[in-house]
């Protein structure tokens, strides 16, 4: 477990470079990361991959937002990095696979389940940017964003 | 009053132009790097308003603002811009919210303002080498968590490393290499990649070390700006980059399948794995 959390973290913090993010913020990137993936490996055997990648959708956007707000800047750089580990790049392998070996059964329960997370995802996203801001904002000195 | 004589007074004063100009830029840095629709207006209004203009005429697609501005006071100003995304710069995005705040504060002149974007725009670039590791290491760390072993990990990290090099030299290519194009064959690279080093004994399992090659292909920006755009009802943005999304997702599996589909065909049908 601690090893996938590096994985994840290490991870995160290589992409959050290619997408240019301030050295400053790479700590803050990689623990999202992190955390995102280890909600999703704890859930994922008891209620399935989708409903995993929701909860860990939504924790991942969580964080982003509280850090966001703490450390004034715009929340899409801890998002975009953050949810990286759990976009299904694995799922659409595994569909082209199944494809090429002419398992079309495989293929088209994996390329389902590669939609279905990704509507997690999106679900994840959506509802937790729909909390006020300044639910967000507890325990803050300064009231100014 | 009719239009002829609103027109020969009207005529916007340098700073007006200038200020509007600023808040144009300001839009195009954030669009081109990769912000949010609704971010890029609100900091076009932002910046306008701070200037004692409306801004409400700013009009942001994914591929280009339309920005107008009419008064009886201020005369008026149109500006329309093409604008192609250049590559993801998070940290401009990150400045140019911040820039945006400072001249709500009244910071900065107008001409200042324009300065400092023109610095933004063309804030010095990561090293080369620094990208070809960072895509290497997320190849690594990513082909772990799909289940691969340390030493698949590692064959990952070269075949990042390779990749990346290779996106690279396309990207300098002078002709704009389409994306259909670009995803198809970085697939068919990865695997083609993956299946020579599995063959050299260097790897454990093809499938986890071609899972961590693509892995830097995923479209995860698209996607999440995708989907806030059309949470915050921008549809025709959202609906253009998860098109956009849907078809570098395909590319990739697409090049996948060629590729391991071609060499089966090679070896006659020997199953690899």
């Amino acid at each position: 477990m601690v090893s996938q959390f590096f994985a994840a973290a290490f991870g995160t913090v290589a992409f959050s470079l290619l997408f240019h993010v301030p050295k400053k913020y790479y700590p803050w990137c990689g623990m999202i990361g992190g955390i995102g993936w280890i909600i999703y490996l704890l859930i994922s055997p008891k209620m399935g991959p989708s409903e995993a990648s929701f909860f860990a959708a939504c924790i991942v956007v969580l964080l982003s937002r509280f850090y966001a707000i703490r450390k004034k800047c715009p929340v899409t750089l801890f998002l975009i990095s953050g949810i990286f580990p759990l976009v299904p790049g694995a799922g659409i392998y595994w569909t082209a696979y199944y494809m090429i070996m002419d398992q079309f059964q495989n293929a088209m329960s994996k390329g389902y389940e590669t939609c279905k997370i990704a509507v997690a995802i999106v679900l994840g996203i959506i509802f937790v940017f729909e909390i006020p801001q300044s639910c967000f904002r507890f325990g803050m000195k300064t009231e100014n964003p | 009053m009719d239009l002829l004589e609103r027109v020969q007074y009207e005529t916007p004063g340098p700073d007006e132009k200038l200020a509007l100009d600023a808040a144009a830029l300001a839009g195009h840095i954030l669009l081109e790097s990769g912000a949010e629709i609704f971010r890029v207006e609100e900091t076009i209004k932002r910046v306008a308003n701070a200037y004692g203009m409306e801004g409400e005429g700013a009009f942001v697609l994914s591929s280009g603002i339309f920005l107008t501005e009419e008064s009886h006071k201020h005369g008026f100003y149109a500006n329309v811009k093409h604008i192609p995304l250049s590559g993801v710069h998070l940290d401009k995005v990150a400045a140019v919210n911040q820039l945006s705040r400072e001249i709500e504060n009244g910071m900065h002149t107008p001409e200042e303002a324009l300065k400092k974007l023109n610095e933004i725009k063309h804030m010095p670039e990561k090293p080369k080498i620094a990208e070809i590791l960072a895509t290497g290491v997320g190849s690594g760390c990513f082909c772990y968590l799909f289940g691969g072993s340390l030493f698949d990990s590692m064959t990952s990290f070269f075949v990042g490393c390779i990749l990346s090099v290779f996106l690279g030299v396309m990207g300098k290519r002078k002709k704009r290499t389409s994306k259909i194009v670009l995803n198809i064959t970085s697939g068919m690279l990865v695997t083609a990649l993956s299946i020579l080093f599995y063959l050299c004994k260097i790897g454990d399992n093809l499938n986890h070390i071609v899972i961590g090659g693509i892995i830097p292909l995923l479209p995860g920006v698209a996607f999440t700006n995708a989907i806030r755009d059309i949470a915050s009802e921008d549809y025709i943005s959202g609906t253009v980059r998860m098109v956009d999304v849907i078809l570098v997702a395909f590319s990739i599996a697409m090049g996948v399948g060629v590729m391991y589909t071609l060499f089966s065909r090679m070896v006659g049908g020997i199953v690899l794995w």
